[in-house]
């Protein structure tokens, strides 16, 4: 398993904001579906050894990250899309993506192979000399993903990965996730349930710091037959969970 | 076809920070700074290698410093200001190699452009010098302040990431490097001598290394001093960083080392003291800098010579032709000058001026045979930069007139008596050298006291009016009660 989680949990002083959650993940492409302030973004926070969790245990990658040389070891194996990708304007696709590359500690030699395999998995190849400054949102959003990919990495974390995509770019991003899910964990943190049901093996929902729904996509569509509301399957599905666990 | 070996890591990071610096937008600006106030400061000074590297490390800084400190604080600002904390938190690099490069890809620019500056003025220099050879020091202590500022700004974005960091760190170097530390501990034997740390030093005499060595004293302590600061400074920002345990003692041991540098170098310069190669630290002083410097005069004229440094040699055709003609007019009288020689001017610091300095040469007329001493601040300091002094209104007069009133009146005399005047003026009038300029004596109350310049005139017409045999022959008798202040207008002939 790449990720094994124990009675995970996350207080911001008085606030919980991930509650005891249980977990594993393997290889494939695991959705995280759940309301705004749900703990998503913090869960996968603590997946990327940004944030240490108040208690409970974390094993990413068959590695303890509370240790110094095993955190490393993990974020040299690790991809991370953030919410809101913070770039240096200045700097050109293939330079802040050779920046990371670098930061991430991949051999000198493998560099620009990689860098040009990210740029062109992110259909940003005609892009590639342009300053950052110049690009629209969408396109930033591909270089974050670019970013997070350019270490073929084993458990790749994206928050809100397609937000800012047009439907197109949407299409073509979810038949990435579907390739790298073949030998990685990728964990996608999204409001979009169209993303979960069309690239998404796993499926996990969130409400007030807990899992509160596990499975796959199709069980997740049947919870919502006859009770849930909202215009496609999964979504009827999603808040009758929703439902189901406020009452 | 041999393969090219791929650059380090930390050197394709470093490249990336040097490609993508913000430092050379603003090099436009620290060239015209750089132009208008250090190289024209500079060359306004006396092609002399220590004069005019002098601006190095005063005029150079003051244009630089700030710079480097807001540039610094903006690039170490950029994580906060970007919001790219999460992303590089999940890297393997740990953040102080990470903001090392990025320091280094912001020194970068500031060095080359500091040493370009340093170049050319260097260059100009050569063009000009006539003795001697670049110092070193200089540039070295200019380098350390300029990587000093730097880290202070860089240190002061990376521990408070904001927009506004580099403007303050920016005024705020300004104002604690210049202002603060300069007006608050002066730099005097009386005030206190630890300000000589600071950039902002005093400028010093046209002489300053021509006749004395200048010691490295002051230019180690203040290495030492920012040198500190840097280390503590990068120890500060690793500890703050909240890294591995390991990291936090080697930043814990870095602010200590730096911090006892900077105190050692601040309790050193407390010490020191004045001379003639300038500032001392007994416990840094190597007494060899102390001897002269050896070097050969360059003299012009035949029966009275007029002799200067060679690092002075471009003045020497027009000190020369000033004061000929006047020589002449006293040439073989009793205590009159056999030639002209260039001193030191003093102690190598202009704003210690007027306090006793040991082994300070007298000016004006002195020794057996007497020898009329030049110094370098006057009169030469005023024509420095131009090259033709004679081309400036009243020099030649001016310095024609001091040597006059050395010869007819006391060393030292700022205001020759009526009778005194009247000889001088009548000497340089026959010598067709223009006429003296001497101010008219008054009482406390700005009233008008003595003969008025009309009766010293008509004295002096009275005189010049005797043949040239009469005059030296009065001259020869009456020397000695003319210069002791016993010949009034009235016994003049």
């Amino acid at each position: 398993m790449n990720i094994e989680l124990s009675d995970l949990t996350r207080k911001f002083g008085r606030n919980t904001a991930v509650a005891g959650v249980t977990l594993e993940a393997g290889p494939g492409v695991f959705g995280l579906l759940g309301p705004n302030g749900a703990g998503k973004t913090s869960l996968l926070r603590m997946l990327a050894t940004i944030l240490p969790p108040s208690s409970g245990s974390l094993r990413l990658l068959d590695n303890d990250p509370t240790r110094p040389t095993a955190r490393r070891e993990i974020r040299r194996r690790l991809g991370y899309l953030p919410q809101n990708l913070g770039y240096y304007p200045s700097f050109t696709v293939v330079e802040f993506v050779e920046y990371f590359a670098l930061l991430k500690e991949i051999p000198p030699a493998r560099v620009p192979k990689a860098v040009a395999t990210a740029v062109e998995r992110t259909d940003l190849g005609p892009k590639a000399k342009a300053k950052l400054r110049t690009l629209s949102g969408g396109m930033l959003r591909r270089v974050g993903i670019a970013q997070a990919i350019v270490n073929d990495p084993e458990l790749l974390l994206l928050d809100e990965p397609t937000a800012g995509l047009d439907p197109e770019q949407r299409v073509a991003f979810r038949a990435l996730m579907r390739d790298l899910g073949q030998t990685a964990t990728v964990i996608v943190s999204t409001h979009l349930v169209e993303d979960v049901g069309a690239a998404c093996s796993e499926v996990a929902l969130m409400s007030e710091g807990k899992v509160v729904f596990r499975g796959t996509p199709s069980e997740l569509t049947a919870r919502g037959e006859s009770h849930g509301v909202g215009d496609a399957p999964l979504e009827r599905g999603y808040s009758a969970v929703l439902q189901a666990a406020r009452a | 076809m041999t393969a090219v070996a791929p650059l380090a890591r930390p050197a394709r990071v470093l490249r990336l920070e040097i490609r993508r610096s913000v430092v050379p937008w603003a090099i436009p600006l620290i060239a015209a700074l750089f132009f208008f106030d250090s190289f024209r400061t500079a060359v306004g000074f006396a092609p002399v290698w220590t004069v005019r590297s002098s601006v190095i490390t005063s005029n150079m800084i003051t244009d630089f410093g700030p710079f480097a400190a807001g540039l610094a604080a903006w690039v170490a600002s950029r994580e906060g200001r970007r919001h790219t904390g999460d992303l590089l938190a999940t890297t393997v690099r740990p953040a102080w190699a990470r903001q090392a490069a990025a320091l280094g890809g912001t020194l970068f620019w500031l060095l080359l452009t500091f040493l370009i500056g340093v170049a050319a003025l260097y260059i100009d220099t050569a063009r000009q010098a006539t003795w001697g050879g670049p110092p070193v020091w200089p540039v070295v202590v200019g380098v350390v302040e300029v990587t000093t500022f730097a880290v202070i700004g860089f240190a002061v974005g990376a521990l408070f990431p904001g927009r506004f960091a580099a403007p303050l760190a920016a005024i705020g170097t300004f104002v604690i490097a210049y202002v603060g530390f300069h007006a608050a501990l002066g730099v005097t034997p009386m005030t206190g001598t630890y300000a000589l740390l600071s950039p902002a030093t005093a400028v010093p005499l046209g002489d300053v290394g021509v006749f004395y060595h200048v010691a490295p004293d002051v230019a180690i302590v203040q290495v030492m001093f920012m040198g500190g600061i840097c280390v503590a400074l990068a120890g500060l920002v690793v500890v703050a960083g909240r890294a591995s345990r390991w990291l936090w003692v080697a930043g814990a041991v870095l602010l200590a080392a730096g911090v006892a540098a900077s105190s050692t170098a601040f309790a050193l310069a407390g010490t020191a003291k004045l001379s003639m190669s300038g500032w001392d630290i007994p416990a840094l002083h190597d007494a060899a800098s102390d001897q002269p410097v050896p070097y050969t005069p360059d003299c012009a004229g035949t029966s009275f010579k007029v002799c200067l440094h060679p690092a002075f040699s471009l003045y020497l055709r027009d000190v020369n032709a000033a004061l000929q003609p006047v020589a002449a007019q006293i040439a073989g009288l009793p205590g009159a000058p056999v030639r002209a020689e260039q001193v030191a001017s003093g102690s190598g610091v202009r704003s210690v001026q007027g306090l006793p300095v040991a082994g300070t040469p007298a000016t004006g007329i002195t020794g057996t045979p007497p020898v009329y001493n030049i110094s370098s601040e006057d009169p030469i300091a005023p024509l420095w930069g131009t090259g033709a002094m004679l081309a400036i209104s009243g020099w030649g007069a001016g310095f024609a007139q001091e040597f006059l009133t050395a010869y007819v009146a006391p060393p030292n005399t700022f205001m020759p008596n009526p009778a005194q005047q009247a000889v001088v003026t009548a000497l340089m009038t026959a010598a067709g050298v223009g006429a003296p300029q001497f101010p008219q004596a008054d009482n406390s109350n700005g009233t008008p006291v003595g003969p008025s310049q009309a009766q010293i005139g008509a004295a002096a017409t009275r005189f010049q009016a005797l043949s040239p045999a009469a005059r030296r022959a009065w001259l020869a008798t009456h020397v000695p009660a003319l210069r002791a202040g016993h010949i009034t207008l009235a016994q003049l002939p």
